[in-house]
């Protein structure tokens, strides 16, 4: 279910579809000439091993254009958001602020968000936090609830219904 | 001599819907240190999740819940680092860009909101080691725990990226370690410790988040640690909540007792195990004979 299916019910529009145009010629921009591929990012990549991801790759095919195929590729879902190839770059760029944007772009653009993504969002949407209320288990594996701790009621807005209508219309902007 | 200091309790989503034990220590300890803890009802997820979906979507949830905030006149304390991440970079972002502020407010003021950018955030690091301050949490120090050496789990987003005022240092993070051995619990630096526990895929890479945890844990548990202090409810989650999970990952047998620092903290202080959550722990902390009177559930 893409972006759309969610908060709308409706066709991307065109005025959508320049938005996206512009946001991807603004990313190209963004995509600063002087990544020199050193690789320091990927070496310290905590996806690196275990999912194939290597942020060096992303910054070198976005600056090359490849815009599209890094929309539509799985690897920018693969990001643990460590944060270290910001914190490591020598050039001090931000790999990971690159595939957020390619992710942005990959839902505005109407493309599926995976699965885990989806019902966060769907769930903030419903009633605000990324999960509903659990019953847990302690060590004895009995089963135990918010309520038998004697805690404080869990925040929500007063009217979740008109926060909903806000960002509803808010997941439609952008960030520049 | 401490003043009573207010602070709005911003607990994001994953503290208030599962790892209550973290909720329970803070509402239990932090009042000892004359923190007077304000609860944000109207509160909603900081919008750190929704990064990959819509970053102008968690820009507007983070000022909004820092709007809520400000309006009570009181400065900001999210246990969540995920969350005070998300926080500190709106806070940073809407200060350099007045026209994304507008746009922001325009918005808020469907709900009489406003945010007007004049609150701290705190997180439970710094407000224990800078804000209540060592020798404070010293002078409550009444059974230190004896005889165990634990690791320091600090968790990404409580260090990373230093320019976003990070509660300690980037790479070489020491403030926990220093909390520690203010309570007696002996520890070192190890090489896995600013590696990641996977929990922010956990939703679409299950097994490559377990994993994660699980390697670290085995790391720990095989450079001879007893244990694992975390002050991060994903870290904990991954490492305590689903450390069975992990171990079943990848096929090791991990044993080892994972708390919430502040846990920890409160055993030393005296604090009644019950009102600690330490029931909710799911890794083995009833071995922990450091933690006298510690049992197994029944």
């Amino acid at each position: 279910m893409s972006l759309i299916d969610l908060t709308s019910m409706a066709e991307p529009d065109e005025e959508q579809q320049e938005n996206i145009e512009e946001t991807l010629e603004a990313l190209k921009e963004d995509i600063p000439d002087f990544c020199y591929q050193c690789g320091k990012c990927t070496s310290g990549c905590e996806a690196f091993i275990l999912l194939e991801l290597e942020p060096h790759s992303i910054m070198g095919k976005s600056r090359a254009g490849f815009i599209d195929e890094l929309v539509n590729s799985e690897e920018i879902w693969t990001c643990m958001q460590c944060f270290k190839c910001q914190e490591r770059c020598p050039q001090d760029l931000s790999p990971v602020g690159v595939i957020f944007a390619l992710k942005n772009l990959a839902v505005a653009s109407g493309k599926e968000i995976p699965g885990g993504y989806q019902k966060m969002l769907q769930s903030v949407l419903g009633n605000g936090l990324i999960q509903q209320t659990k019953e847990v288990l302690n060590r004895a594996n009995d089963t135990r609830k918010r309520d038998d701790y004697d805690l404080p009621p869990v925040p929500k807005p007063e009217d979740m219904n008109k926060v909903q209508q806000i960002l509803m219309k808010a997941t439609q902007e952008k960030l520049r | 001599m401490n003043i009573m200091r207010e602070l709005g309790l911003y607990l994001g989503c994953v503290i208030p819907t599962e790892q209550y034990a973290y909720e329970m220590s803070i509402r239990e300890v932090l009042p000892r240190f004359d923190i007077e803890l304000t609860d944000l009802y109207g509160a909603t997820c900081c919008g750190a999740p929704l990064r990959n979906i819509n970053l102008f979507t968690t820009m507007y949830l983070s000022a909004r819940n820092m709007a809520l905030c400000e309006e009570k006149g009181i400065d900001l304390y999210a246990p969540c680092p995920i969350c005070h991440l998300a926080l500190t970079e709106a806070k940073k972002k809407l200060k350099e860009n007045q026209e994304l502020k507008e746009k922001i407010n325009s918005k808020l003021k469907e709900e009489d909101l406003r945010y007007k950018g004049i609150i701290e955030l705190y997180h439970t690091l710094d407000l224990l080691h800078d804000v209540i301050g060592l020798d404070e949490i010293e002078e409550k120090v009444e059974e230190p725990l004896e005889d165990i050496t634990f690791a320091a789990h600090y968790g990404c987003n409580t260090i990373r990226p230093n320019n976003l005022d990070r509660p300690d240092d980037s790479e070489n993070p020491q403030k926990l370690e220093e909390l520690m051995e203010l309570i007696g619990i002996e520890t070192e630096d190890y090489p896995e410790k600013l590696d990641c526990c996977g929990g922010q895929v956990i939703s679409d890479h299950n097994e490559s988040a377990l994993t994660k945890a699980g390697e670290k844990v085995e790391a720990v548990q095989n450079h001879g640690f007893d244990g694992m202090a975390t002050i991060c409810p994903w870290g904990q989650r991954m490492l305590d909540s689903k450390q069975d999970s992990s171990a079943d990952t990848i096929g090791e047998s991990l044993s080892l007792p994972v708390l919430y620092y502040i846990q920890l903290l409160g055993v030393a202080m005296g604090i009644d195990q019950s009102k600690l959550g330490l029931e909710l722990n799911l890794s083995p902390v009833d071995k922990l004979e450091a933690i006298e009177g510690i049992e197994e559930v029944e």
